[in-house]
C-alpha cells in the first residue's frame, strides 16, 4: 500500500518525452501489476480498487459547460471509476501467471507486465473512440502505446526488487497458497 | 472459488458501480481532496524538474565551451557563466515585460499563473499551473496567453489547477474567420502531434471561401470565452456534403508555453482577500 502511494507520488515528476510520441513511464499501474502477481486474488481487487481509483482522480476531465445552443454537439470522456474496471483486467491477467512467478521467473512477470500496459491503453484508446465517434487509430498512437509499454517494463526488474526487498524486510513470503494448489493454475 | 474470493469480488464489483455512478460534482470534490493531498508534491516537483533542465542546459553550456575553450582559464569561464547567467535574466526580464504589458492592455481582470506540470495524463492535452481557488481561479475560466487562447480550467484546487488546453478535443471553442460570415466550433484533433499541433474547425458553410493565413478569433458567445480573441490562422479548407472544415494552426505555442493568464471575474488584489478566500476554502 506504501509503495502505490509512494508511486503516485512519482508519478507526478515523470513527464511525457516529447520526442518518443509523447511516451511516458507508468510506474503506478506498473507497481499494481508488479504487486498483482504478489498477492492473492482478494489482495488484488483491493489494489485494483484503489490504484483506478487515484487514477481516475488524478485524470478525470470534467464537463464540456457553456451554452448547450452553441455547442451542441459536446465532446464525451472517459467516466470516473473506468480505470478500476481496467485495472481489474490487467490484475487477472498477472494472476494467471503467479506459478511462474514463484518458480522465480520474474521474466516472464515483467514481459506480462509489459504486455498488461500495452493492453490497458489500446483498450482505453478504444473506449476513448467508442464514446466519442469516429474511430481513428494513427501511427502515432501505435507508437505512444508501444513506446510507454516498453519503457515501463524496463523498469519492472526493479519493482519486483523493491517488492522483494520489502517483503523480506517486513518478514512476509510472497510465495502462498499457489504453493499448495498447483493444479488451479496453468504450470 | 474460495468464499473469501468470492466476497472479495462482489464488494470490488459494488465498489466499482458506486464509482462509476458518482455524479460530476462529487468526481470534483473528489478530485479537489486528490490534488489537496498533492499539491506540495506538484510544487517541489516543479521546482526539481526546473533546477533539473537548468542543471541540464549548464552541462550542455559548459561542455561546449569546454570544447572551445578548453585552455581559458578558470577565471573566465566563471565570468562567461555570470554572463549567461544575466542573459538568462534579460530573457525572463523581457518575457515578463511582454506579459505585464499584456495584463495592463486587456479590458478585463486576468492573474498570472505558471505553468508547473505539462502533460500529466496520456491521452488529454492539459497542464498544471500554480494558482487555484484560493486565488480565484473557477472551472471553465479562460486561460490566455499574450499570443492568443491557450485553453480553460477544468479542475482547480486549492493551490494548483489543471488547464485543458485548446489542442484537446474536449476544449470546444465558439469561432469566427476574420472578414468573411464563416463561424464554427474550433477544438483540438484526437491523435495531434504535442509539438506540432493542428485544431479543426467544424461547421462553416460548405462554400465558404476560406484562404491560408486567414486569422480566426472567438466569437464571445457560448458563455465560455471572452469576444476576439486570436485562436489561429487557416491552415487548409475542405467542403463537405453538409459542413467546411477547416484546419487551423494555433496561435499559441503550447511547446514553449511558461506563464498563463487566467480570465478572473474579480481580481484578488489584496493579501488580505486572498487570505479570506484561503480560510474559505479550508471551511469547505
Amino acid at each position: 500500500m506504501l509503495l502505490i502511494l509512494a508511486a503516485c507520488m512519482v508519478q507526478q515528476f515523470l513527464p511525457a518525452i516529447g520526442g518518443l510520441f509523447g511516451a511516458r513511464i507508468l510506474i503506478l499501474p506498473l507497481v499494481f501489476l508488479c504487486c498483482s502477481v504478489c498477492v492473492s486474488f482478494s489482495s488484488m481487487l483491493v489494489l485494483a480498487f484503489i490504484c483506478g481509483f487515484l487514477w481516475d482522480a488524478q485524470h478525470t476531465l470534467g464537463a464540456q459547460g457553456g451554452d448547450p445552443n452553441i455547442y451542441t454537439d459536446p465532446v464525451e470522456s472517459l467516466r470516473f471509476g473506468y480505470s478500476i474496471i481496467l485495472y481489474a483486467m490487467m490484475g487477472l491477467l498477472m494472476q494467471f501467471i503467479q506459478p511462474l512467478f514463484r518458480k522465480a521467473k520474474w521474466h516472464i512477470s515483467s514481459i506480462l507486465a509489459g504486455i498488461a500496459i500495452f493492453s490497458y491503453l489500446f483498450t482505453e484508446y478504444l473506449l476513448l473512440n467508442f464514446v466519442r465517434g469516429d474511430f481513428t487509430f494513427p501511427p502515432r498512437v501505435l507508437y505512444r502505446i508501444y513506446l510507454t509499454s516498453a519503457l515501463t517494463m524496463l523498469f519492472s526488474p526493479l519493482i519486483f526488487w523493491i517488492i522483494h526487498h520489502l517483503a523480506s524486510s517486513c518478514r512476509h513470503n510472497i510465495r502462498y497458497e499457489g504453493l499448495r494448489q498447483k493444479h488451479r493454475y496453468i504450470d | 472459488m474460495k468464499p473469501q474470493n468470492l466476497i472479495a469480488l462482489l464488494l470490488f464489483i459494488v465498489g466499482a458501480v458506486w464509482a462509476l455512478t458518482r455524479s460530476e460534482r462529487s468526481v470534483r470534490n473528489i478530485q479537489s481532496t486528490y490534488y489537496r493531498a498533492i499539491s506540495p508534491f506538484l510544487k517541489g516537483g516543479a521546482a526539481i524538474e526546473t533546477k533539473a533542465s537548468e542543471f541540464i542546459q549548464e552541462v550542455e553550456h559548459s561542455k561546449a565551451l569546454e570544447m572551445k575553450y578548453k585552455l581559458a582559464k578558470e577565471e573566465l569561464d566563471q565570468k562567461r557563466m555570470e554572463v549567461a547567467h544575466l542573459r538568462k535574466l534579460e530573457a525572463e526580464n523581457t518575457h515578463l515585460n511582454q506579459a505585464l504589458k499584456f495584463q495592463e492592455n486587456i479590458p478585463f481582470h486576468v492573474l498570472a499563473a505558471k505553468i508547473i506540470r505539462r502533460q500529466p495524463s496520456t491521452w488529454w492535452h492539459t497542464v498544471t499551473i500554480d494558482r487555484g481557488d484560493k486565488h480565484g481561479v473557477g472551472v471553465q475560466l479562460p486561460v490566455l496567453s499574450p499570443e492568443g487562447l491557450v485553453g480553460k480550467i477544468d479542475a482547480p484546487s486549492k493551490d494548483t489547477s489543471t488547464v485543458i488546453l485548446l489542442t484537446d478535443e474536449k476544449c470546444q471553442v465558439s469561432a469566427k474567420v476574420e472578414g468573411t460570415p464563416e463561424a464554427g466550433i474550433i477544438s483540438g484533433l484526437r491523435d495531434t502531434a504535442e509539438e506540432s499541433p493542428s485544431l479543426l474547425l467544424r461547421f462553416l458553410s460548405k462554400d465558404a471561401n476560406l484562404k491560408p493565413g486567414m486569422l480566426v478569433f472567438t466569437t464571445g458567445r457560448g458563455g465560455l470565452f471572452p469576444p476576439d480573441i486570436l485562436l489561429g490562422t487557416i491552415k487548409t479548407f475542405a467542403p463537405g456534403p453538409l459542413y467546411g472544415e477547416a484546419l487551423v494552426e494555433p496561435a499559441v505555442d503550447f511547446t514553449t508555453l511558461q506563464t498563463v493568464f487566467v480570465k478572473i471575474p474579480k481580481p484578488l488584489s489584496s493579501a488580505r482577500e486572498i487570505g479570506a478566500a484561503t480560510a474559505n476554502s479550508t471551511k469547505k
